[in-house]
């Protein structure tokens, strides 16, 4: 019974997207929306009671019969999926409520609102199946999902170009994921992830083939997360609408390489190559984004690259088995990039779609109420208490340390720092001091604002889930699995460390870009170079340029040259030659009766010679 | 004299008659030529009738058929080439072009 | 092969043959050209009758070179034939005749010089108009029959075509 009614929560969403695609004429933006929200709302209610009943919900029918192999379409629902579940609905809910605010003047509001419904069933389904090649069909529509969004605008190039390299860039990952699929499968006889479990588990795979199965499920992961070094596609995703960039980009796709390494963690757990693996990249990935973000001025690009080192904390608490730390930053990183998201989209809308933060300012003044929910994301990813991320980031970073790896804790503070600096950045340019640029006159709607404040609330309160005394939420995700970190007593002067980090981060913020006693320019000056690096994200963009897109474009030219001059000109020749014997034939065709002897007579004369040659020959 | 004499005048003749037809422009000369060319076969049948392997009058009479029907054949031919002048107003066989496409 | 005067008659026969064709194509005026064809006709009737084909000769002289040289007179005079023939027919064409006209002829000449001859000529013992005129309205009156109906329908045919269309 129950497994039948959890059933209904991708339902909502995919009735919703097959109403809006087909009758996408019929509806009204307003009916749209409706239909959306209330989808989107109906899977909300669901999976909250899923998550109350908080039983593991499984469910099984056959699929298809291979050999003597069936694949069945398998669910199964435990603890990490269903705080998957109302993460993705509640921030989808959220966001489809908010889009119409923001898509109001769109003429294709009922067609986004389409993508929106299948993103969101796409993401249901992912993180409901229990079956890797369920897992891997799901995994590609969302990243079909992001492509159509991100592109949503396709008359924009750079939109064009963005969800083009998006969906080129995670298809790289995609390729390690679905190799490590057929591994599995191959050597585990199964696509079933218990079945995985259980084969890891008992032994009867060897350690290089685990190691190998992990890192290639982490490429996948690194694509899908934007871990470094596929993290390209991701500051370029901002092309999209903004709610686009808050539900996918920031809350849950990006978040399902972080599920799918917590999902399949035992693999990871068995594999310490793999474990080094991911939390090296994940620490790397952390600190390289989060200077990068130090000198970006586009507001949804200073967002994407501290999603891209948000997502490096997790992969570095996964790595450092903190898995419960890692998922509890998923949790709470979901709320506060949401609500961050958001309130940038409301910035943008205000100041006629402005989203250069030096443009910005003074917004303090006239939208205190926006201003302070903003501030609320801010501290919350700054890891201020008693804000959400205060409670993550620490788990994090003690997982860290208490696995031993001081390199990556010391990376991780620094991050922290880094982190800090870069959304006070953010909030003092855009709020702070005297407007820059347009001015903002008119409000921001209801229904903007209503998901903001909801997420506010979540922002500020989520981190209690997991807070010290009552740990509810580690005791929740242990439930069935024995994932927990290495116990151990968590340092008093840990908080205190990451608070002040923060705190001078914070500080530094202030001086520079709040009361600008200090001036960024003699930075600038002093160390022009690593600025220059740093503004330009480590030419990573065009390292890849230069290595791999222009020797390929080189290649495509070669080929494109050698199908217009070897194979049309091939082509071009026969042709030519059946036009050539064609106008020989159509000459001979002249109508004159003695032309048609005279080859009747050539004729004859080769056909006797034919006949008789070989008999007088011999 | 032997056969291959008469059979050889007979290749000559039927080459001349075939050149003729290839090449000529009035179709009267076709026609002459055309005529030539029965002859050349009408020979053969004689020259056979009387030295072939099994000699035969037989050679004899499909010779007068050869020529009643080429006398025939004539009569029709200019009876056409004059209903053909009358209509294209000209005799020189390149001019009847009607059977192009 | 002896000279005698078979041989003589035969060589001077064929030559007017060979000669008459080839003047004929040759000629420009078409008046010569039909008077040339009569001259082979002609010789073609002294071939036959050297062949002990009298009967043919005489056909030969009274249907070919009679009635049928008039009957192409006829038709040079009813078509108005310009005197001087231009040649304005193709080179290639012609080449490409003469080439085809020549390889047909070699390929005649060595089959027939390639080809043993194996039996003896008859002497014409007992070829007589009579035997003729048997053999005709015996064995082969069908094909006689139809031949004189073939002339009839041809004759009206000829009647028809070349008659005057009707306005």
């Amino acid at each position: 019974m129950e497994a039948n009614l959890a059933l209904l929560i991708p339902l909502f969403p995919v009735i919703a997207f097959l109403l809006l695609i087909f009758g996408r004429k019929a509806f009204c933006k307003k009916m749209a929306a409706a239909v959306g929200v209330a989808a989107t709302f109906a899977s909300f209610a669901l999976s909250t009671w899923v998550l109350v009943a908080g039983e593991t919900i499984t469910w099984k029918v056959p699929w298809l019969q291979i050999g003597n192999q069936t694949v069945s379409l398998s669910i199964e629902i435990g603890s990490l999926q269903m705080l998957m579940l109302f993460i993705v609905s509640v921030v989808s809910m959220l966001v489809h409520l908010y889009s119409y605010g923001y898509m109001k003047h769109d003429d294709r509001i009922q067609v986004f609102y389409a993508y929106l419904a299948l993103f969101t069933f796409s993401m249901f389904s992912l993180v409901m199946s229990s079956n890797l090649l369920w897992i891997y069909i799901f995994w590609e529509l969302v990243g079909v999902c992001s492509f159509l969004l991100i592109g949503f605008w396709y008359f924009k190039p750079e939109a064009r170009d963005a969800a083009r390299k998006a969906f080129v860039v995670t298809r790289i990952g995609d390729v390690g994921f679905f190799i490590a699929i057929c591994l599995a499968f191959w050597h585990a006889g199964s696509f079933e992830v218990s079945d995985l479990q259980a084969v890891v588990e008992s032994g009867q795979l060897t350690p290089g083939l685990i190691t190998l199965l992990a890192v290639l499920i982490f490429v996948g992961a690194i694509g899908k997360s934007g871990q470094f070094p596929l993290h390209t596609w991701l500051p370029n995703a901002m092309e999209g609408p903004t709610p686009v960039s808050a539900l996918i980009h920031a809350a849950t796709m990006v978040a399902a390489g972080v599920y799918l390494v917590a999902n399949l963690f035992f693999l990871f757990q068995a594999s310490p190559f793999a474990m080094d693996l991911v939390a090296y990249v994940g620490g790397f990935t952390a600190i390289f984004a989060a200077t990068i973000g130090l000198a970006q001025y586009d507001i949804k690009r200073v967002l994407a690259y501290s999603t891209v080192s948000q997502l490096g904390y997790m992969m570095l608490a996964l790595g450092s088995a903190g898995y419960v730390a890692g998922v509890f930053h998923l949790f709470t990183h979901a709320f506060f990039k949401a609500l961050l998201f958001l309130g940038a989209g409301a910035v943008i809308v205000l100041l006629s779609h402005e989203q250069d933060i030096r443009k910005m300012g003074g917004l303090w003044k006239s939208h205190r109420q926006l201003g302070i929910w903003f501030l609320a994301g801010c501290l919350s990813i700054a890891g201020i208490p008693p804000f959400s991320g205060f409670f993550s980031k620490d788990e994090i970073l003690l997982s860290t340390y208490l696995d031993g790896r001081i390199d990556l804790f010391v990376i991780g503070i620094i991050a922290a720092f880094f982190t800090a600096f870069y959304m006070f950045r953010l909030f003092f340019m855009v709020f702070a001091g005297e407007a820059r640029g347009p001015k903002a006159d008119s409000k921001v709607p209801v229904v903007m604002m209503v998901p903001i404040v909801i997420l506010g609330l979540f922002s500020v309160f989520s981190g209690f889930a997991n807070a010290s005394p009552m740990h509810l939420l580690t005791a929740w995700l242990s439930k069935g699995n024995d994932y927990t970190a290495a116990t151990g007593h968590a340092p008093v002067w840990l908080p205190v460390l990451v608070v002040t980090v923060s705190l001078v981060g914070i500080g530094l913020a202030y001086l520079y870009f709040g009361s600008r006693k200090w001036s960024t320019s003699k930075v600038v000056q002093t160390v022009p170079r690593l600025h220059k690096l740093v503004f330009n994200k480590y030419y990573v963009d065009e390292l890849y340029h230069y290595a791999f897109v222009l020797p390929a474009k080189g290649i495509g030219w070669f080929l494109y040259g050698v199908d217009r001059f070897v194979v049309g000109g091939l082509a071009y020749l026969t042709a030519w030659i059946a036009q050539f014997i064609g106008r020989i034939g159509s000459r001979i065709q002249n109508g004159q009766a003695q032309t048609y002897a005279l080859v009747s007579v050539i004729g004859f004369v080769l056909l006797i010679v034919g006949l008789t040659a070989g008999r007088f020959l011999k | 004299m032997v056969v291959t004499s008469y059979l050889a005048l007979s290749a000559i003749l039927f080459s001349i008659g075939l050149y003729g037809v290839l090449t000529k422009r009035n179709a009267v000369i076709v026609l002459f030529c055309i005529e030539l060319m029965l002859n050349a076969a009408n020979i053969n049948f004689v020259a056979f009738s009387k030295f072939g392997l099994f000699p035969d009058l037989a050679g004899h009479i499909f010779t007068l058929f050869t020529i009643t029907i080429a006398a025939a054949e004539a009569a029709l031919g200019i009876a056409i080439l004059i209903a053909l002048y009358r209509h294209v107003e000209t005799a020189e066989a390149d001019q009847f072009k009607s059977l192009k496409g | 092969m002896s000279i005698n005067s078979e041989f003589i008659a035969f060589f001077i026969l064929s030559v007017m043959a060979i000669g008459g064709a080839v003047f004929m194509i040759n000629f420009t005026r078409v008046i010569h050209m039909a008077l040339a064809l009569a001259f082979t006709f002609l010789s073609i009737a002294g071939i036959y009758l050297q062949l002990h084909a009298e009967f043919l000769a005489v056909i030969q002289i009274l249907i070919y070179t009679g009635a049928i040289s008039i009957l192409m007179l006829f038709g040079i005079m009813l078509t108005k034939n310009h005197e001087e023939l231009k040649s304005s027919i193709a080179p290639w064409h012609a080449v490409l005749s003469f080439v085809g006209v020549a390889a047909f002829f070699g390929v005649l000449m060595w089959i027939i010089y390639q080809t043993p001859v194996i039996s003896e000529p008859s002497d014409g013992e007992g070829w007589t108009i009579l035997q003729l005129g048997e053999r005709v309205f015996t064995e082969y009156v069908i094909p006689f029959e139809l031949a004189s109906i073939l002339l009839l329908v041809a004759l009206v045919g000829a009647v028809v075509l070349a008659k005057k269309e009707e306005k």
